[in-house]
């Protein structure tokens, strides 16, 4: 037993030794065989041996250049804007002078002129001016205006004209700019000449055109592909037969205006348009539908290409290559289909929607262009609410304004300043200041005294400091961006305002989740009005909320420079004029911006009613003026932003039948 | 270790009854032996790459050796560029139809020495940069080295510097490349371009269709979205080791390191310096420097000698003027060195201009302004300078740093014309890692309030309790924005109930049959679901009224990018076990809500079955729990916001199960849960889950009014 199974052992060892010298001989036969290179492997490029000996391209030791002077003339035909724009004309920022219409103006132009004199950028000295703005806005009819008067060869002038085929002399390319819809891409100066959209005859002068897009996703169903047919149709298609056939001639596009046909908007994810220059009114309908533009290698610029990222919203691809291009649109990921759509729906929204911001827009990025002047990043364009409503004359770096926060992975600030009204009455808020300072996140007091009463010289001790700004007795300067705010939440009060410092500390851990909205105690709402054919507001107890009053709210100090710089001086006057209007002007700047309800936490006390309207307390002014002021602002804006919300955010054990001791902000359920 | 050790048990087993020292001795011999073979068969499996594939893949010769090719003197010169030439009518992009993975193929040709009649050389073979730079290539998905599949072709002619060119030798040189075809598809570098006296601010040598990847274009011989403008290589950047400085205010304001200045500037300078003193420090070459030194490391002002480049991290803004060309090494320094470029050049088209934001990374004055230069950067915020400063370095480290950077990103460039619908967006080019890290892309970002018409669909997932399950689906059909009702049934062995048994509703129900029962089942993507809202309910779900259900449709309405659900749930970091911990009710916060009942938008069921990190998809069904931990972690992260709680409802509790053995079984769920937290939040990398302390009521919830005019008066109980 012992020796059989003491055989076998070494027949298995034996066994072993043989195969393990075997295998090591083999490999050391393989050599012999001459390397090869292998059939398919790539030899790529060769890694010489003298590679450390190869000479570099420049030789830094000898003075290279001996620098002659250089051509600083301008060049031919060319302009650009550091040789073509006098900037010197420009100390006080962007002053635009508009030209009178010279034959028989419309009522589009006549609005548009009152509009911009209306406006900051507005001056009525074309000596003054730095830019000499000649409007064009309505369809060239008979012939063209005559060169305007202070002309001096074009400099320092923009041309806009809101149609194809401008007036000649303007578009001989001299030394003024021209905005023009569609230009051709042959002679289109980037950064220099403007490239407007080509908007439909019936664009509404202000407000919004809406978009038409009314969901994040397309909805199952939907056609993948839509192509631009003759006769201003859009047909469905079907990605497996690639629509063919359209020839493409940049050279031989006509200036002619395209017939405009009130053709129903595609419906589609994508929307297939040749490159004619013809056909460029179909990008921005497509853009309104929330339909991806496909573009075809398209004859002209696209609009305010300067400024906008279009790679974030349109697809531009050769077209030469169509049968790929459907495949890659088949393919395309849910997740880009939906940044493409909604970023349609948010450019059309921010540039596009109203003749007005197509011209604030051009007037915006000629702004830009300013050596020295704050521009606008990247992000602030091409990101909501966009460039007309984030502006860099706040601060450049984006992490202060309150919208970008998530692109950029920073956080709101952990601290807020009060900033407390102190209206005719004129008694200091003491129980007031010592419930908000005794807020762990309150950085600083502001108290805006805007009272004829002398101001008191003590003030309580407070932990924090306590600031006195003498105000000038007018309701909009609880919004004026004072210097001595230093954080970025700010706490609007009204003297007579009861909140204990739970309800500030749970109002504020909120609004650090929502840094773009007002974050408000009291809410008011807005309706339509059938009796009157109007709207109107009311504080009273709803369901539903549209306002919330700055008496007590949170929100972002961005909106104070919003409020002061932005807001046509009409609607400031009539805040000052009728002071219940500063609370439902400061609402529908907010929500246009954010196209967001506000926020409401909860109250301790019951709400007082319509008085609360009034910042001053229950003031001397009568109510009725009251809901004609949102009318006006209605008109004002071109639209009603307001939106209303039906939720309150409370806190988590808010009023929930558990002990108190585990609720973190007891307070605010006292009765 | 359990493995080793059972092997070692059953090891001696093999040789039973031996002799101790016999045993020993077989076992040994039979170790090597095993050990020996192990050894060889390894060997013989490896790939052979390590001592051999430099032999066998790549061919290693000499440049002196490479072929000679003899230019006639009268052979065919391409034409002179052609200015108006565009990607679509120069550019021929049917040569790019076949590449797979929308990536561009690049052929280079062979080296070739040329020599005109005479036999002179026309240029130096290759230079050190061009050789990198071909290699990289090379090296890069973009190669390929059949010449019929390729859509771009790079001449391996020198051409990076026109100083070393013959110029009609090497367009003829270029003109009899066998694919040459006008220079159609063929790309050039080309670093420092013109000659004295005018410097042309393109290369001169006639060139035809070839793009152009230049350094140093103007505005008016740049081909926009044609030609690539690139940086001048500086040789600095391998040869020094400058460690990144952090951003913030420097030594000197304003500093200006050029030697070859012309002299109109130099006054300039020396004005700015006169004027501001310490702050502006104005450099130029050394003149008494000892024989030996190196000159181009050195600069001086007055006696005072500096190193160069480490002189620039001395600067916050770093001068650099046009020579007599637009390009200057110069600027790879600086931006090397974190100092923020000043670029004073006309017209000067700044490197890769076509997909980098130069405005976040230098300033750009005009040459007529310089002499306003210092106030013009004084007005510039500090918190904006250090934001330039860094970005400086990243465009530096990413696009500069060497000639690989340079060449890949040159191609990148031409890919993505070719290749739009793939091609790379503004914020990778732009965005340094640290914000590419910390960003958050939502995937819907536009504010936007569906409209209540809609509806949702609600997706009950059920295995076999019919009874439960048919009240749910009555329950909820009450609810008035219901559109839809899809049944999952998650049971292979049972068929659902017939057709007639179940509850009449006024919306249509479907009911979905899996093919396996996994708990993944619930977030699948249906076609069914023609909604964008979708309410997740689990088949006992029955204590939920109709008003609570409606509420939360209308709060995803107002929240339709976030988790809309009932009971909230909360983690905690263990300081104790130095882990995340799972926190049910009661708590002041909430971080998460139970999915049993929540509403979301339905792209998330198709993020949540396809594009889920890692395999937290399958562990979720090995484990049978946790998907809802899941789809919060993943609603978090790609949102980057909390979860919206809604109504006092703090759980589940459904009457009919009273405790069975509620403590021992909570305290399992609640340490599994806690591995679920951990486990996720290490797949995903970070914690993605935001903590708030809101949750959202009805407006009027509790408040002193008459209940029947308000909206939802039976919002339900804890």
């Amino acid at each position: 037993m012992q020796s059989l199974r003491r055989k076998s052992l070494w027949v298995a060892l034996s066994a072993s030794w043989l195969l393990l010298i075997l295998l090591g001989v083999f490999p050391l036969l393989r050599p012999a065989v001459p390397p090869r290179p292998q059939p398919g492997a790539s030899p790529g490029w060769p890694r010489w041996l003298d590679a450390e000996l190869l000479q570099s391209f420049s030789q830094p030791e000898e003075p290279t250049e001996d620098a002659p002077p250089c051509p600083r003339s301008p060049h031919g035909g060319h302009c650009t804007w550091g040789t073509c724009f006098d900037t010197s004309r420009c100390r006080d920022g962007l002053k635009v002078f508009v030209y009178p219409a010279a034959g028989p103006t419309s009522e589009m132009h006549h609005r548009v002129t009152a509009s911009l004199e209306g406006s900051r950028y507005g001056t009525s000295s074309p000596a003054e001016a730095c830019l000499l703005l000649f409007l064009s806005l309505d369809t060239p009819a008979g012939g063209c205006s005559p060169e305007p008067p202070h002309w001096n060869s074009g400099r320092n002038h923009l041309v806009l004209s809101l149609h194809l085929a401008p007036c000649p002399w303007a578009s001989q390319l001299g030394r003024a700019m021209v905005a023009e819809a569609s230009p051709k891409v042959d002679t289109f100066r980037p950064g220099f000449d403007v490239a407007l959209p080509l908007l439909p005859e019936a664009h509404p002068l202000r407000g919004r055109a809406p978009g038409q897009l009314w969901q994040h996703s397309p909805q199952p169903g939907l056609a993948l592909l839509a192509v631009a047919e003759k006769m201003g149709r859009w047909r469905p298609a079907d990605v497996h037969s690639p629509p063919v056939g359209w020839d493409r001639h940049c050279e031989q596009d006509s200036g002619a205006e395209p017939t405009l046909p009130g053709e129903r908007p595609p419906n589609a994810t994508f929307c297939l348009i040749p490159g004619h220059r013809t056909e460029a009114w179909r990008f921005l309908q497509a853009l309104q539908a929330g339909c991806i533009p496909v573009l075809l290698s398209p004859c002209w610029e696209l609009p305010f290409s300067e400024v906008i990222d279009w790679t974030k919203a349109a697809i531009i691809v050769d077209d030469r290559l169509p049968l790929q291009v459907l495949a890659a649109l088949q393919e395309m990921s849910p997740a880009r289909v939906l940044t493409l759509r909604q970023q349609t729906q948010f450019l059309w929204d921010a540039y596009f929607s109203s003749v007005e911001k197509v011209i604030w827009t051009t007037l915006e990025i000629i702004q830009d262009r300013f050596f020295g002047a704050p521009t606008h990043p990247s992000l602030l364009w091409n990101s909501p609410p966009g460039a007309l409503l984030a502006r860099p004359t706040f601060s450049l770096s984006p992490q202060e304004f309150p919208f970008y926060h998530l692109q950029l992975g920073s956080r709101p600030e952990g601290r807020f300043s009060t900033l407390i009204w102190v209206g005719p009455p004129g008694q200091a808020p003491l129980k007031l200041i010592q419930a908000v300072a005794g807020s762990q996140h309150c950085a600083q007091i502001l108290v805006l005294w805007s009272s004829d009463r002398p101001v008191p010289s003590r003030w309580p001790e407070t932990a924090v400091p306590l600031t006195v700004i003498e105000g000038r007795r007018k309701v909009s300067d609880r919004f004026f961006p004072y210097s001595a705010i230093g954080t970025d939440a700010i706490l609007s009060l009204d003297a007579h305002t009861n909140l204990s410092t739970s309800e500030v500390d749970f109002a504020f851990s909120v609004w650090q989740s929502f840094p773009e909205r007002m974050v408000g105690f009291l809410t008011c709402s807005h309706f339509w009005d059938e009796a009157r054919g109007g709207w109107g507001y009311t504080a009273e107890m709803a369901n539903e909320f549209s306002m919330v009053l700055s008496t007590a709210a949170f929100y972002h100090r961005y909106y104070h420079t919003l409020f002061t710089h932005s807001l046509p001086k009409a609607l400031r006057t009539l805040a000052d004029e009728a002071p219940t209007c500063v609370d439902v002007l400061m609402n529908f700047l907010v929500a246009a911006v954010t196209k967001l309800p506000p926020i409401k936490v909860p109250y301790g006390k019951q709400p007082l009613g319509a008085a609360a309207l009034a910042p001053g307390g229950p003031g001397p002014e009568p109510q009725p003026s009251a809901p004609n002021c949102i009318n006006q602002m209605a008109a004002e804006f071109g639209h009603m932003p307001l939106v209303s919300s039906r939720v309150r955010l409370d806190p988590v054990l808010f009023k929930d039948p558990v002990s108190v001791q585990r609720k973190k902000y007891r307070s605010l359920e006292k009765p | 270790m359990c493995a080793s050790v059972k092997y070692n048990i059953r090891g001696p087993a093999l040789i039973p009854r031996m002799k101790t020292k016999h045993r020993i001795y077989y076992i040994t011999l039979f170790s090597i032996v095993l050990l020996g073979l192990i050894a060889t068969g390894m060997f013989q499996f490896w790939p052979h790459s390590i001592e051999s594939s430099n032999d066998w893949s790549v061919e290693k010769r000499s440049v002196r050796d490479v072929p000679v090719v003899r230019l006639p003197a009268e052979s065919p010169i391409p034409e002179r560029g052609d200015l108006s030439c565009r990607m679509h009518t120069c550019f021929d992009v049917y040569r790019c139809g076949f590449n797979p993975k929308n990536k561009i193929k690049v052929y280079i040709y062979s080296l070739k020495k040329y020599v005109d009649d005479l036999g002179v050389p026309v240029s130096n073979t290759i230079s050190r940069e061009y050789n990198e730079l071909l290699t990289a290539i090379s090296d890069s998905d973009y190669y390929t080295d059949d010449i019929n599949r390729a859509c771009l072709f790079v001449p391996s002619i020198d051409v990076l510097n026109q100083n070393t060119l013959r110029i009609k030798e090497t367009a003829q040189a270029l003109a009899q490349l066998s694919r040459w075809d006008r220079g159609t598809n063929h790309l050039l570098f080309n670093m420092l371009p013109g000659g004295p006296p005018d410097y042309n601010t393109a290369l001169d040598v006639p060139r035809d269709r070839a793009l152009l990847a230049g350094g140093g274009f103007s505005t008016w011989t740049y081909r926009q979205g044609y030609d690539v403008s690139i940086p001048v290589y500086s040789p600095l950047s391998a040869e020094v080791h400058l460690p990144e400085k952090g951003p913030g205010p420097r030594r000197y304001f304003l500093l200006s390191s050029q030697m070859a200045v012309h002299p109109e500037y130099r006054e300039d300078l020396d004005a700015l310096q006169a004027k501001h003193g310490g702050s502006v420090l104005v450099l130029d070459k050394c003149s008494n420097l000892s024989e030996g030194a190196l000159s181009v490391r050195k600069r001086c002002h007055k006696h005072q000698v500096f190193d160069y480049p480490q002189v620039l991290q001395e600067a916050t803004f770093c001068v650099v003027l046009r020579g007599a060309r637009l390009g200057q090494a110069v600027l790879s320094d600086v931006l090397q060195a974190g100092c923020v470029p000043v670029v004073i050049a006309d017209s000067y088209v700044l490197p890769f201009s076509e997909v980098l934001d130069w405005k976040r990374a230098s300033v750009v004055v005009p040459e007529e302004k310089m002499s306003d230069v210092f106030s013009i950067l004084q007005s510039i915020p500090q918190r904006q300078i250090e934001e330039m400063q860094r970005q400086a370095r990243w465009f530096w480290e990413a696009y500069f740093q060497s000639i690989k950077a340079i060449a890949l990103a040159t191609l990148q460039i031409i890919n993505d014309r070719i290749y739009p619908y793939a091609a790379i967006s503004y914020e990778e080019w732009n965005d340094p890692p640290a914000v590419k890290w910390g960003s958050v892309s939502n995937p819907l970002f536009l504010p936007l309030i569906p409209p209540q018409s809609q509806g949702f669909t609600a997706i009950v997932l059920t295995y076999d309790r019919v009874e439960s399950l048919f009240r749910v689906i009555t329950e909820v059909s009450k609810v008035p924005s219901l559109s839809k009702l899809l049944v999952v049934w998650n049971n292979q062995n049972k068929n659902p109930p017939e057709d007639s048994l179940w509850p009449k509703i006024r919306v249509p129900l479907k009911v979905v049959r899996t093919a396996e029962n996994k708990l993944s089942n619930r977030f699948f993507p249906y076609d069914e679901i023609e909604t964008e809202a979708v309410l997740a309910i689990d088949d006992d779900i029955i204590m939920l009224t109709s008003d609570e259900l409606q509420f939360g449709y209308e709060v995803w309405r107002e929240f339709p990018d976030r988790l809309v659900g009932y009971p909230g749930r909360l983690h905690l970091w263990d300081h104790e076990m130095n882990k995340w911990k799972y926190e049910s009710e009661w708590t002041n916060e909430v971080s998460m809500v139970l999915t049993g009942a929540a509403f979301y938008h339905k792209y998330f069921n198709y993020l949540y079955t396809y594009k889920m990190p890692g395999d937290i998809k399958n562990w979720v069904d090995a484990h049978m729990n946790c998907e809802d931990i899941a789809m919060n972690f993943l609603v978090a992260n790609v949102t980057g916001k909390a979860v919206i709680k809604v109504t006092p409802r703090k759980k589940f509790k459904c009457p009919e199960c009273t405790a069975i053995d509620g403590l021992s079984l909570d305290q399992t769920h609640m340490v599994e849960r806690s591995e679920c937290i951990n486990k996720f939040a290490s797949v995903f990398g970070t914690m993605p889950l935001k903590v708030v302390e809101h949750r959202a009521d009805p407006v009027l919830y509790k408040d002193d009014f008459p209940e029947k005019l308000k909206s939802f008066p039976n919002i339900g109980s804890l």
